[in-house]
């Protein structure tokens, strides 16, 4: 077993409120630097700089999941993580046949930007990703658990586009792996507020969308290697496996 | 009527610069993406979210005018964006449901 401080949600400049500093390569540089062993791209209903993220990671020798942060026809952030790039972006184009045909207006919402591992620019997303799918809830984490995913509820305590601020209640047969947290939540206190949450794990990632942010919230892992199983693992406190939810001061 | 008479009208509070836009119909949502999907140029709009992409969504529909309610207020960022982009943005301290209707009163249909 091996402790792994993993931060697995984070925006690249793919998502249209990622600085244009956040290239996959940069993301992976800052994330060593700040001794995080196993990072994520979880891009706004896009899995397209996930290509970009193996190519950074190998690199540099980080291990790297890929994943979205899909937002339902509700309005809730799910976060998605895959094992690889294929899965991602196979289950990305699931994601993408729901995508309205808004524009993104760059002006408004910021660039949305493809790119290469070496920070070459390889094209613009056209249609609005921070848009909501034409997906319901159950179905995002259905089919993201269907072909493989670590599915978790982003940010549940925030104001906006969590499953609380949207629905209200956590519902109780949601195919999830755990719920993240923001640096504004406190474990204790959803718990009491939401005793639905029943057994669920809570994690806590950075939700960057600038290289400072980067994991300043982590998860530590302890599990045999990365990867989706192991990590699930982790999460449900199976086999010796752990995870600890980390909050530290934002640099 | 235009937004400034709208304003006064219901008495509403301005966050920005209030507009002399005429205002052609309403949508009443919380959903970001019901408003890319169903808003129209010079609405106005009825809503309890308060975060930075409500101005971006108005300014992309060519909304003149957002009425923030139940006693809301607006994020610094939402202000910012909706002053650059010249969308006037309103709170009410009444519920939704009464500012609709008031508007529905006004003859904004
Ligand atoms: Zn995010």
């Amino acid at each position: 077993m091996e402790l792994l401080a993993a931060d697995l949600h984070i925006h690249s400049v793919l998502s249209p409120c990622g600085e244009l500093s956040m290239s996959p390569r940069a993301i992976v540089a800052r994330a060593v630097e700040v001794g995080i062993q196993v990072v994520a791209l979880t891009d706004h209903n896009s899995a397209r700089n996930a290509p970009a993220l193996a190519a950074a990671a190998q690199a540099a020798g980080l291990c790297a999941l890929f994943g979205l942060e899909v937002r339902s026809a509700e309005e809730v952030d799910v976060l998605t993580l895959f094992d690889t790039p294929a899965d991602a972006l196979a289950y990305g184009d699931w994601v993408h046949a729901a995508l309205p045909s808004v524009p993104c207006d760059p002006a408004l919402f910021g660039d949305q930007v493809v790119v290469d591992g070496e920070d070459e620019i390889l094209g613009f997303e056209p249609h609005l990703l921070i848009n909501a799918i034409e997906q319901p809830l159950d179905a995002v984490c259905a089919e993201a658990r269907r072909r493989g995913a670590l599915v978790l509820l982003a940010h549940v305590d925030r104001p906006a586009n969590s499953v609380l601020s949207q629905l209200g209640f956590m519902p109780d047969d949601l195919p999830v792996d755990g719920v993240e947290l923001s640096r504004f939540g406190d474990e204790d206190r959803l718990r009491a507020e939401h005793p639905a949450l029943g057994g669920l794990p809570v994690v806590r990632f950075s939700d960057a969308h600038r290289p400072g942010e980067i994991g300043y919230q982590q998860t530590q892992f302890e599990v045999a290697a990365a990867g989706v199983t192991e990590f699930r693992a982790a999460l449900e406190g199976r086999g010796g496996r752990r995870a600890v939810p980390v909050r530290r001061a934002l640099a | 009527m235009t937004v400034a008479e709208l304003g006064a009208a219901l008495g509403l509070t301005p966050c920005t610069p209030v507009s002399d836009r005429e205002v052609t119909g309403a949508i009443v949502s919380d959903l970001l993406s019901d408003v890319l999907a169903n808003g129209a140029p010079d609405y106005v709009w009825i809503t309890i979210q308060t975060h930075r992409n409500v101005a971006a969504v108005a300014s992309a529909q060519g909304l003149a005018a957002v009425i923030l309610t139940a006693g809301r207020a607006p994020n610094e960022d939402l202000v910012s964006l909706a002053e650059t982009e010249s969308v006037t943005v309103f709170t009410s301290l009444q519920p939704t449901y009464t500012v609709a209707g008031l508007l529905y009163g006004l003859g904004v249909r």
